[in-house]
């Protein structure tokens, strides 16, 4: 670490932890409840838990994809962030929206659309956040004069990610706009502009994991992002099928949906071809793990299992069913979750002390029975889904009886999430174990090596 | 390839599927009146849709397959339940369900008299969106269709037979709403209504006991009397009327056609 204000980041990630350890506590509540009967039926109902754990997520991952920000800008822009003080009131009105948004489903207080639940006036808040944060890294990158390929790509994902919650502000009296629209943000989110966010902390990752070239890095990074945007934004066709749109969106659907994972598969050969050119021998073994990892769990997860129901013939079977919350764990896990993860385990020996640089047994305990988990899960969804899809809408067994002969999935599912969650406690322990670098400490000299592999030079080195 | 190219292929890719995007989005706005029925799209109707949103229903249930996945979608549950019936349920769905059975049940939603009839006013008309068909099958929430399904067939093949007992089966599969969306034709199995085996059977104990006050004097007739006026007879329990009422939709009299109704009563007398 060489900038200050990058240890802004530790606290951004402290708090995604704290986040992701709640998500699971309300994760496997609701697992629970499919199993069955429900003591908390009148206090806490599935529909809240479940509403709890998706936005949980979703705020968890960006406040990652924030902290993330915040470390790499300074070292890509060579300047310190524009306002500290800034980045730190941000988080604490962030932190404070998150909770409140928690507390407040709990209490039924909710605008009911589905992850899209934040009643009005904190979905104001968000956007005021997101503001501060754009200003403020826009700000640093202006002051310093500079940026990077690599960056841009990251912060416009960002800016991009920022205005497309917009149209969440407005109400639809027509359902089917709703739909719609609702779509705006959460489809061409995961898989247009966040999936930009992750091909640009990616990037930045494989240049400092393998010191790989950076011009042919962000080469190939406009490629990928370049075919995300060709495959994804038409690609929202998948989710209007059923929805009351004209027709023609069905083969729309059916032929750029189907070409998504190509951009998926795409990054996985973008890291498995930067890591193998350049070699392994960066010493953090553990962020090499977790970033090899996600590119080749979100080929699984979303472009695998996304594409396996994407076309009409097969999505109007299983549209509706637990094939889609099979598909939903594995790619946002495999996207999103382990890119953060990777930021993490990449940054975190820069900013505590007492660290190694190489990661501990316990870390790659942490990545093995998550990864195990949450490959269990995903398989326990997807054959209580099949199941599901079989009896319910094929064979005409009503819903109830049809979730009764899915039991045994539900004890699968909650053996494996169990041990994914085994895992997660392990991560976030592993984070708070050591205490953050003091400030004062923080100096070019006395800071952890930032260790390319020999021969190459930093591109980012002070100066 | 160079760097410059690579931007250009991103730059192009995006601006020629954001444009498409936004061109298609211009043309659903155009189409979304008519495949929606926007003209029936009352207050009570929005207002509805603000009981659905407000009470955070679509985390468990799915409504045009989008929700929750932990309770039954009710993209056409007024096509399978009547008003009253639905009514009963949301003011109290434990009468309906039970944890010991199923190891599910919706907590009560606490509804106002007004919020009722406004969701389920909602539900009907997101019932009527033209979504291409879907789903391909009825997707029923409790019992099962299995026993005397045609299985992965669409209800309305089975109808071109001329044999009015032929038309009358295919008619208890299909006529809005579809009767065995509600009643089994198997022995014991009892969903939102009294299964119907044995029904030709049934209707001549019924018409000749003391509680029968409807205008039947044989089986037919009542078969017939229970399609039209389904409250003449109130076959006992709880889950099946309220107030003198019958659960059961009351609209067959005025949307099937005579000789419609003619079929399934052949149909049904065949149940003994
Ligand atoms: C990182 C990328 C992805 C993420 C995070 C992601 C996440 C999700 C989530 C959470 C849902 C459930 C939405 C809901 O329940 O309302 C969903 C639905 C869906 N996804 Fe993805 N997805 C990704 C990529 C893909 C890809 C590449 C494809 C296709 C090749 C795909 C196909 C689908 C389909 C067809 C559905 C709708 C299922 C239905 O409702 O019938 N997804 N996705
Ligand atoms: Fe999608």
């Amino acid at each position: 670490m060489r900038y200050r204000s990058q240890s802004i980041a530790y606290w951004y990630f402290a708090v995604a932890m704290c986040l992701f350890g709640l998500q699971l506590v309300f994760g496997l509540l609701s697992a629970t409840k499919y199993l069955g009967p429900d003591p908390l039926l009148n206090f806490l109902p599935f529909d809240k838990t479940k509403a709890i754990h998706t936005n949980l997520l979703i705020v968890w991952v960006l406040t990652g994809f924030m902290g993330a920000t915040y470390y790499m800008v300074p070292e890509e822009s060579r300047s310190e962030i524009y306002s500290v003080k800034l980045a730190y009131i941000q988080l604490v009105a962030w932190t404070l929206m998150g909770v409140t948004t928690v507390v407040g489903y709990m209490f039924g207080w909710t605008a009911g659309n589905k992850m899209l639940e934040q009643p009005f006036p904190l979905k104001i808040v968000i956007v005021i956040v997101m503001l501060m944060f754009l200003y403020n890294i826009l700000m640093t990158i202006k002051r310093a004069g500079r940026w990077t390929v690599t960056e841009g790509v990251l912060v416009a994902g960002l800016a991009f990610a920022a205005i497309l919650y917009l149209p969440a502000l407005i109400e639809y009296e027509n359902y089917t706009v709703s739909i719609f629209y609702r779509w705006w943000t959460i489809h061409l989110w995961v898989e247009g502009v966040w999936e930009m966010i992750q091909g640009g902390l990616l990037a930045y990752l494989l240049i400092r994991l393998s010191g790989a070239d950076r011009e042919v890095m962000e080469k190939w990074l406009y490629v990928i992002v370049g075919l995300v945007f060709m495959a994804g934004i038409l690609g929202t066709a998948h989710h209007y099928y059923w929805v009351g749109v004209p027709h023609y969106w069905l083969p729309i659907g059916v032929f750029f949906s189907a070409l998504e994972p190509v951009a998926l598969l795409g990054m996985a050969m973008y890291a498995y071809f930067a890591m193998r050119r350049a070699g392994f021998s960066h010493p953090n073994s553990l962020a090499v793990h977790w970033t090899i990892g996600s590119t080749v769990f979100t080929v699984f997860g979303a472009g695998l299992l996304g594409f396996a129901h994407t076309w009409p013939s097969v999505n109007k079977w299983t549209h509706g069913t637990l094939i889609t919350a099979m598909h939903g764990h594995g790619a946002f896990y495999g996207a999103y979750a382990m890119t953060v993860l990777a930021m993490i385990s990449y940054i975190l020996p820069h900013l505590t002390s007492d660290r190694k640089v190489e990661g501990n047994s316990i870390g790659y305990w942490a990545f093995w029975m998550q990864v195990m988990g949450m490959f269990g899960m995903t398989l326990s969804f997807g054959t209580a889904g099949i199941g599901q899809v079989y009896l319910e809408r094929i064979l005409g067994l009503g819903y109830l009886d049809t979730q009764l002969k899915l039991q045994v999935h539900f004890l699968m599912l909650i053996a494996t999430a169990s041990v994914f969650a085994t895992g997660a406690a392990l991560f976030i322990w592993n984070f708070f174990r050591t205490a953050p670098r003091s400030v004062a400490a923080i100096d070019s000299s006395t800071s952890a090596p930032d260790l390319a592999p020999a021969g190459h030079a930093n591109s980012a080195a002070s100066g | 390839m160079t760097k410059r190219q690579g931007r250009l292929f991103f730059i192009i890719c995006t601006l020629i599927s954001a444009t498409v995007f936004i061109g298609l989005t211009f043309d659903s706005h155009r189409r979304f009146p008519g495949l929606t029925n926007e003209d029936k799209l009352t207050p009570e109707i929005i207002r509805g849709k603000d009981v659905w949103h407000n009470n955070n229903c679509i985390n468990c249930h799915t409504l045009l397959g989008e929700g929750g996945y932990y309770a039954p979608d009710l993209t056409k549950i007024t096509q399978q339940r009547g008003t009253p019936y639905l009514t009963a349920f949301l003011k109290d769905p434990s009468q309906f369900y039970s944890e010991e059975k199923h190891r599910r049940l919706m907590p009560n939603p606490k509804l106002s008299d007004a919020e009722i009839s406004e969701v389920i006013a909602f539900l009907d008309w997101v019932g009527h969106i033209d979504n291409q068909g879907w789903p391909p099958r009825p997707i029923i929430v409790s019992g099962t269709t299995i026993p005397g399904t045609d299985v992965g067939q669409p209800p309305t093949h089975a109808s071109v037979s001329t044999d009015p007992v032929a038309q009358g089966e295919a008619l208890f599969r299909s006529s809005p709403p579809a009767c065995n969306a509600c009643h089994s034709i198997a022995s014991g199995v009892n969903l939102a209504g009294p299964t119907l085996a044995g029904l030709a059977t049934r209707a001549a104990a019924i018409i000749a006991s003391p509680e029968y006050k409807g205008e039947a004097k044989t089986p037919v007739d009542y078969i017939r009397e229970s399609i039209t006026h389904p409250s003449a007879y109130l076959v006992p329990g709880a889950t099946y009327s309220a107030n003198n009422q019958s659960f059961m939709p009351d609209n067959f009299a005025a949307d099937l056609e005579p000789q419609q109704i003619d079929s399934l009563v052949a149909y049904l007398e065949t149940l003994k």
